[in-house]
């Protein structure tokens, strides 16, 4: 545990008096790919925000070897990468921009053309689809991340909406960041790409069901248990 | 329109517009003898260039800030909170105002962070609406207090009641102007670095923490500095609205959202505003100037109007 680039025990959050996040535990090593799945409400979400430090909870919790309750926000992120579900830019910037908003152009121009997003760096997130834009964002959060050996990636939901091609090219863009080092945990819907990850972590109502390897955690009994009899791998 | 273009235009018309400021006034179209005219003028273009200035940028910083285009230190409330902090001191101690020069920016800072404390409390973080709404509510309280105090207080009805109306730069001299001067270029220059950390808000609070961006602190700098712009502003003009909605808006239009060309060119184009307006509410009515915050109302209500139907659309 102690190698554990992300080490969660026993975690919880409470917002408004209400438990969202209860004693859940979780852990990632450098090269390891984590998914958290679950259904809807669930506290997924919620606990990808804790984990990154952006909310208060309970628990002992160590991200890249700190604890990001107590560090600043700048010494949290030299390590440490965050993509939320739904980023919405209150003003209308130019794909480019992003990049020197994040402060390395030159990586961001290379992860615009990995998302294939190349050909609309000139063109306006309102111009963009939705998708588009998440994969703008996605290619703004991996620039972000100077070195990947040692780093953690916190992705929430990061192929939803996007189209097929666009989800290979974020998966394979995991993998790659695991491959050199970095621990990346994933909330997701997406069950055939959870089973592809090194450790799965399924949660629900904010409470720990199972945690371990894809092919002990995601077996049907426990898919219709948390997601309902009709539930199925789907793809 | 290029970051390089749009300086280049906006420091032409500034030019421009300082040239025409130095040559209008009351005397008629001229320099006067030697430039006596000049010499005469130059506080109140200095003073409405300085609170110009920090109206322009303040409002980007607000805007930023609140992540909303409708910000506006005008019509949130901090300015009519940095008049209400004057009030209150001409109303307690008339004569002792006067007897320090940071005496009277001292009681505007205090009244606009007031205002603006109140503001980020209660309006911000949900919609547009709870932050106008609440920027409404700050404005009539300040405005009622304003006025009650000058309804008590005989020495200062008048210049109270024309700092109300935006309408204090025809009294501007060096020495009444410097210390506002210099605390509007003072917060001019610190609101500059906040730029990227603006840009990161923009995306939200847990998008820009995750990318390193102490929220709180720039948050904090950012209402605080907007503050002293207001406040400072508010000292060598009164209470003027819309150059802090107009001029972010005009600079994005010309360079794009970045808050690294929007933050300086805004403060360049609210400078250009205010002396417009000022030059122009002299030049057509000599004999009886139109105040800079009338002719600054007359074109700023129906863009706001504009900008909050094209927003809701």
């Amino acid at each position: 545990m102690s190698d554990a680039l992300v080490s969660a025990i026993g975690l919880g959050v409470e917002i408004s008096g209400r438990r969202i996040i209860d004693g859940v535990s979780l852990s990632a090593m450098g090269g390891q790919t984590v998914a958290v799945v679950g259904p809807n409400g669930a506290g997924k979400t919620t606990l990808l925000r804790a984990l990154a430090g952006l909310l208060p909870c309970d628990g002992e919790l160590k991200v890249g070897g700190q604890d990001p309750r107590v560090i600043d926000a700048a010494s949290c992120a030299l390590n440490r990468a965050y993509c939320a579900q739904k980023p919405v830019s209150a003003w209308d910037y130019r794909v480019r921009d992003l990049g020197e908003i994040v402060g390395d152009p030159v990586s961001f121009a290379s992860w615009l053309e990995k998302l294939r997003l190349g050909d609309c760096a000139d063109r306006r997130l309102s111009g963009l689809s939705g998708g588009e834009q998440k994969a703008a964002h996605l290619a703004m959060t991996f620039a972000a991340l100077a070195e990947p050996f040692g780093a953690v990636l916190l992705l929430d939901e990061p192929a939803a909406a996007l189209d097929l091609g666009r989800q290979e090219a974020v998966r394979e863009a995991i993998a790659g960041f695991a491959q050199s080092g970095a621990a990346c945990v994933v909330a997701t819907h997406d069950l055939s790409f959870a089973k592809r990850c090194d450790l799965v972590v399924m949660i629900s109502e904010g409470r720990l069901i199972a945690a371990g390897e894809p092919a002990a955690t995601l077996t049907p009994a426990v898919i219709s248990e948390v997601w309902g009899e009709s539930a199925s791998w789907g793809r | 329109m290029t970051a390089t273009k749009a300086w280049m235009a906006g420091c032409g018309l500034l030019a421009g517009l300082v040239v025409l400021a130095l040559s209008v006034g009351t005397q008629g179209f001229g320099w006067g003898d030697g430039g006596s005219l000049v010499l005469l003028r130059s506080p109140r273009v200095l003073a409405a260039l300085a609170a110009g200035l920090a109206l322009g940028i303040g409002g980007a910083a607000q805007q930023g800030v609140f992540r909303n285009p409708l910000a506006d230190p005008g019509l949130t409330g901090v300015f009519g909170g940095a008049l209400f902090g004057i009030a209150v001191l001409l109303g307690i101690f008339p004569e002792a105002a006067w007897h320090r020069a940071w005496f009277i920016p001292g009681a505007a800072f205090a009244g606009a962070l007031g205002t603006s404390a109140l503001l980020t409390l209660i309006g911000s973080g949900g919609s547009a609406s709870r932050l106008l709404l609440t920027g409404l509510g700050l404005n009539a309280f300040t405005a009622a207090g304003t006025l009650v105090i000058a309804s008590r207080s005989g020495e200062s009805r008048e210049l109270l009641t024309n700092g109300a109306y935006g309408d204090w730069l025809g009294m501007a001299t060096l020495e009444l102007t410097w210390l506002p001067v210099l605390l509007c270029a003072v917060a001019a220059l610190l609101l500059l670095p906040l730029a990227r950390s603006l840009d990161l808000l923009s995306f939200g609070e847990d998008a820009a923490r995750g990318f390193g961006c102490d929220v709180g602190s720039a948050r904090l700098q950012a209402v605080l500095l907007t503050a002293l712009a207001a406040a400072a502003a508010t000292c060598l003009v009164g209470q003027v609205a819309f150059i802090g909605l107009l001029a972010p808006h005009l600079a994005r239009a010309w360079v794009g959202p970045r808050h690294a060309h929007v933050l300086p060119l805004s403060a360049l184009l609210g400078a250009a505003l205010l002396l417009g307006a000022d030059t122009l509410g002299r030049g057509l009515w000599p004999q009886a100037p139109l105040s800079a915050a009338a002719v600054t109302a007359v074109i700023g209500a129906p863009l706001f109007i504009w900008i909050a139907r094209g927003r809701h659309e």
